[in-house]
This record gives structure tokens, sequence and C-alpha cells, in this order.
């Protein structure tokens, strides 16, 4: 045996270790008991990867109120891992250096899992890099799914921003663009697109409320 | 009727709380007494900086890293559903951390010391004729320019005193893996010893 | 040089002169109690809704209105659910929102129109939920206009909403 191997580690922590389980998640009395250990699992490699868990958490929760078959709530849970990890690895590229909240990446796995694509996601957290992304990026995502092409989407709401629109707002630039393409009358997405910014930054806001007593919402 | 907070006696309750497990002060905190959760933090709080220390080769680097690990483990204890291994989860959050943190910078470029290596001439005397703290800073600076999965190895085995299993658990490595590691930083580390003096 | 490498060791185990333990206490103090399932707060129905979802208009909209029950907080929106079920007898919303719990929001048709309605308090951002009909049988809504597949491999989409808080910063 070496005198390396000799060593005296003074500092081990002398503490025993006992071997109970506390139970007091939210997910306690909610999954199959058969898909907890590796539920638990995956929850434990994003804590210990400094990604959010609250996206797994709800996922598991869900799974289990659809009655879902444990081996399929699992893949489903480990699922949202993999788009955890996909999203922290693009929110690194995009924001190089900079401390990352986890809202950052569990708004961009959630935009990934609407089919926003990875590079468009980018250039929306770009975009603003100081500011909450989810309304860009699911501004975004809702553009893409409603056909536009998605180079020209981003074209639009980096437009918008560079305008002064933020937030929410972006959110009512897709939905103008929306309502542009459903008038019809054989406008294309790229008409559409097209209208919007040129309505910059005057795009219409949400509709409000006409309460019984005649008053409009703020 | 006068209501007066009366300070426990210090001795009494630090015994008490250095008797309790883990899992006894986990299910405490989880319980809803917060300030329980200080009883890990000085428990395992000389371990996780050293270990962060030696990782990062910087003091200020480490406190951040260790204290956002411990905030992190305090936000999801209810989720270390086996406080039985309450450490080595400490450990990988920390681990990841420092991970990250490299993973960010180059860690041969940061400074571990102001203190030169200095030049002797009787290489036979030369080690012990150095003051303690510049041979703390020629192991540290040793220890920087190992590839970071071997110096976590290393200072996880020895420094830390981990089994092979836990830091398993800690690295998500296979233990096979682990053993030549820490065999490779030890030749690293015997070999830059013997070159830095 | 093992010996040295076995003093190296030694040195290497040096306490740190520093504790984080003030800093990570005060942060944890300051933390505030985390949102989970924030009860759902239903409101009155808003008859011209029916309306609405005859006219074709998506009934899936965010009100930002001073005339809610009780003030809205700055992070909170109202949320309107609105669908076309003729025959159910009961329909409920879960979602992300409850924890994905069942009971807790259902929707109403006093005039059995088929026309079923509720509206609730929700925490600002975005949330996916479920119609449940009759106690069984899971829809995505379909004026929701936000969509995305659930992951559990049976192809079934989840609404999203993304809730607008009311007040605006």
């Amino acid at each position: 045996m070496t005198r390396v191997l000799r060593l005296v580690l003074t500092l081990l922590l002398p503490m025993p270790l006992g071997a109970q389980t506390p139970g007091t998640t939210k997910l306690a009395g909610r999954v199959p008991a058969e898909a907890i250990p590796a539920i638990d699992s995956l929850i434990a490699a994003a804590v210990a990867e400094s990604l959010p868990t609250e996206p797994l958490v709800q996922k598991a929760l869900e799974g289990s109120a659809k009655g879902i078959p444990p081996d399929r709530l699992v893949n489903g849970v480990r699922r949202g891992l993999l788009q955890l990890r996909e999203a922290r690895v693009l929110v690194d590229r995009a924001l190089p250096g900079q401390p990352q909240p986890e809202g950052h990446v569990a708004a961009v796995a959630a935009a990934l899992a609407r089919g926003l694509p990875p590079s468009i996601a980018e250039r929306m957290l770009m975009m603003a890099p100081g500011e909450p992304p989810a309304p860009a990026l699911h501004a975004a995502a809702d553009l893409v799914a409603h056909r536009f092409n998605a180079d020209s989407a981003a074209d639009l709401l980096v437009e918008a921003h560079a305008q002064g629109l933020r937030g929410d707002r972006l959110l009512d630039v897709a939905t103008a663009a929306d309502q542009e393409l459903q008038r019809g009358g054989g406008r294309t997405p790229t008409d559409a697109l097209a209208h919007v910014r040129a309505m910059l930054p005057n795009v219409p806001a949400p509709k409000v409320a006409v309460t019984p007593r005649g008053k409009t919402g703020s | 009727m006068e209501i007066r907070d009366v300070a426990p006696l210090a001795g009494v309750t630090q015994q008490v709380n250095d008797s309790l497990t883990d899992v006894e002060v986990v299910a405490r905190v989880l319980g809803g007494d917060g300030e329980a959760f200080g009883i890990l933090i000085r428990r395992y709080e000389p371990g996780l900086l050293r270990f962060a220390a030696r990782m990062l080769g910087n003091a200020d680097a480490a406190a951040d890293a260790v204290a956002e690990s411990l905030v992190r483990a305090y936000r999801h204890l209810g989720q270390c559903r086996d406080p039985g291994h309450l450490r080595s989860w400490l450990y990988r959050i920390t681990g990841n951390r420092c991970r990250s943190h490299l993973a960010r910078k180059h860690m041969s470029d940061l400074p571990l010391s102001e203190v030169p290596a200095p030049a002797l001439a009787d290489e036979a005397d030369s080690w012990t004729m150095l003051e303690r703290s510049e041979q703390v800073a020629l192991v540290a600076r040793a220890l920087a320019a190992l590839p970071p999965e071997k110096r976590e190895a290393f200072v996880l085995k020895h420094v830390e005193g981990l089994s092979y299993e836990e830091m398993a658990q800690v690295t998500g490595a296979r233990i096979p893996t682990l053993k030549m590691r820490v065999h490779r930083a030890r030749e690293a580390l015997v070999a830059a010893l013997g070159a830095l003096v | 040089m093992t010996d040295r490498l076995d003093d190296a060791i030694e040195l290497l185990k040096t306490p740190p002169a520093v504790s984080v333990e003030a800093r990570v206490m005060a942060e944890i103090r300051q933390m505030a109690v985390p949102v989970t399932a924030r009860p759902v707060r239903v409101t009155r129905i808003l008859p011209w809704l029916g309306l609405a979802l005859a006219a074709g208009v998506a009934a899936i909209f965010l009100i930002s209105t001073r005339n809610a029950q009780g003030p809205l907080g700055e992070s909170e929106g109202m949320a309107q659910f609105v669908g076309q079920f003729p025959g159910a007898r009961s329909v409920e919303v879960v979602g992300s929102f409850n924890n994905w719990s069942r009971g807790l929001l259902h929707l109403r048709d006093d005039d059995h129109d088929g026309i079923w309605h509720a509206a609730a308090v929700l925490p600002a951002g975005q949330h996916e939920y479920m119609f449940v009909i009759d106690g069984e049988r899971w829809v995505t809504d379909p004026l929701a206009g936000r969509f995305v597949d659930d992951g559990f491999g049976s192809g079934r989409e989840n609404s999203v909403l993304i809730v607008r808080p009311a007040v605006q910063p």
C-alpha cells in the first residue's frame, strides 16, 4: 500500500446517515408508486444540473391526472428533462457568460416544445438579452404555428422590438399578423407580415371586455 | 403579561443540533423550520467551500458557487428524497455549479496565488524549506493544471474523503472511470510537484 | 515524491477561512412562499361571450379589468374559458395552474344551451390545460389558439394559455 493510501482523512464528515425519505413533495400521493423512483431521479438530475424542476413536476402531475401508464409517464418527464437541457445549451450559446435565470431556460423549453426552431429561439434571446424572453418566444412560436416563414417572422419581431414594442406587445404583433392572414382575399403570409410591419409600432392591443355596466376594462 | 425572548443556552443548543441526523434536520426544514437549514450549512460548508476552491482556484468564486448551491438545495430540499445521501447530493449540486463556471471561463488562466514559484539551490531540501503559504500556492497551481474531471476526482477522493460510490453519485461517472482519474491525477501531481520546485 | 504528495494533500485540506452561512440564510429568509396551487377564484360569467362564440371569435382571451371581484395583483390576470359541449353533464378545466388537479375549476352552463363558461384569476405567464368532459373525456380546447403535444406519446395536445398581468408595469 503506497504512502498516499495511508492518508489520514481528518475532515471526513462524521455524521451517521439515515435512510428515510421525507415525502413532502407535490408528487406524494399523486404519482403512481412504481414511477416515483425514476421520476425522482430525473428531478434530482435537474436539480444537480441547475435546471428548473417545476416543468418536470408539472409533467408528472399531468401524466398522473390523465391516467398515463407509469412507463410512458416517466418517458414524458424524461422528454421534459431533455428539452430543458437543450434549452440550456441554447441559452448558453445566445447569452454566453451571463447568469441564466431559471425562467429563461423554462421559457425556451416551452417554446421549443411548441415547435419553434432553435435558431429562432436564439434570435429572440439575443434580441432582448436583459428582458424576460417568454413573450418574444411565444410570439415567434405563434407565427411559426400559423405557417409564417420562421426567419421572416423573427425579422418582424426584431423590427417591432427595435421600434419600442416590449413584452406582451410582441404577442400582439403575432396576433395582428395572423388576423391579417385570416382576412383572406388572396393575402399571402408575406403580405400579412408586410402589412403588420407597416403598422409598427401601432399594432392593435388585445380586445377588452365590455362589462354589463358598460365600462371598458383597462 | 410580559413576553420576553429567552436566549437558549448556546452550548446545549449546539450539542442538540450536532446530534441530529441529516434526515432529522431535513424533516425539520420541510416541516417549516427554515432556520434549521443553518445546521446543514455549518455541517457541510467547510467541505463544499474547500472542494469549490480547489476546483475553481479562486476563493471568491468558490464562495459564490457554494452559496448559490446551498440556496438551490434549500429551494429543492423537498425533492431530495434520500436525505441519507444528502452529502453526495450537495456535492453533486456544487460540482455542477463549478463545472458550469469552468465551462464559461478558462481555468488555466485563473491566477491562484501571488506567490511565485521559489527557486532553491538544493532540491532535496527545497520543499521543506518553503513557507507553508508557498507550499499551498505550489500545490494549488499543480492542482489547477489538471484537467477538471481529474482534479474533481482527486479532490473528492483524497481531500473530501468521499467513497467511490458517493463519487459516482456526485459525478455521474462509473467507479472504474473514477479510479482511473484518481490514479492519473496522482501521477500528474507527483510529476508536477517534482518539477515545480 | 509520494511523501511530497502526502504533504500536498494535507495542505489541500486546509479549511477555508470564509463562511457563506449568513449570506445563504439571509437569502433564504427573504424567499417568498412559492406559488404552487394558488386558489383559483371563479368570478361572474359575462353573457356576451356566447355571442362571441357564435361569431367564431376565439373566446379565450385576456381581460385586464378593474371590475373583477377584488383587486388583481401585478402578477395576475383574468382568463375566460368557453366551450361548446351540448349534452355534457360536467365540464372542468384541469391544467398547470391547478397542478393538474381535478375538481377545482368547473365551467357552468346555467341556461343549458350547451355553451359552458368560467372565468378565473390566474398567475401571469404560460399555462397548459385541457377540458375534462363528464369526468372522463380529456379534450383539447379548440378555441385556445395555441397548442403543444403533451409529450406522453398518445398524440394528445394541451391547450396553451398566456395570461397577461392585469396591471401593466
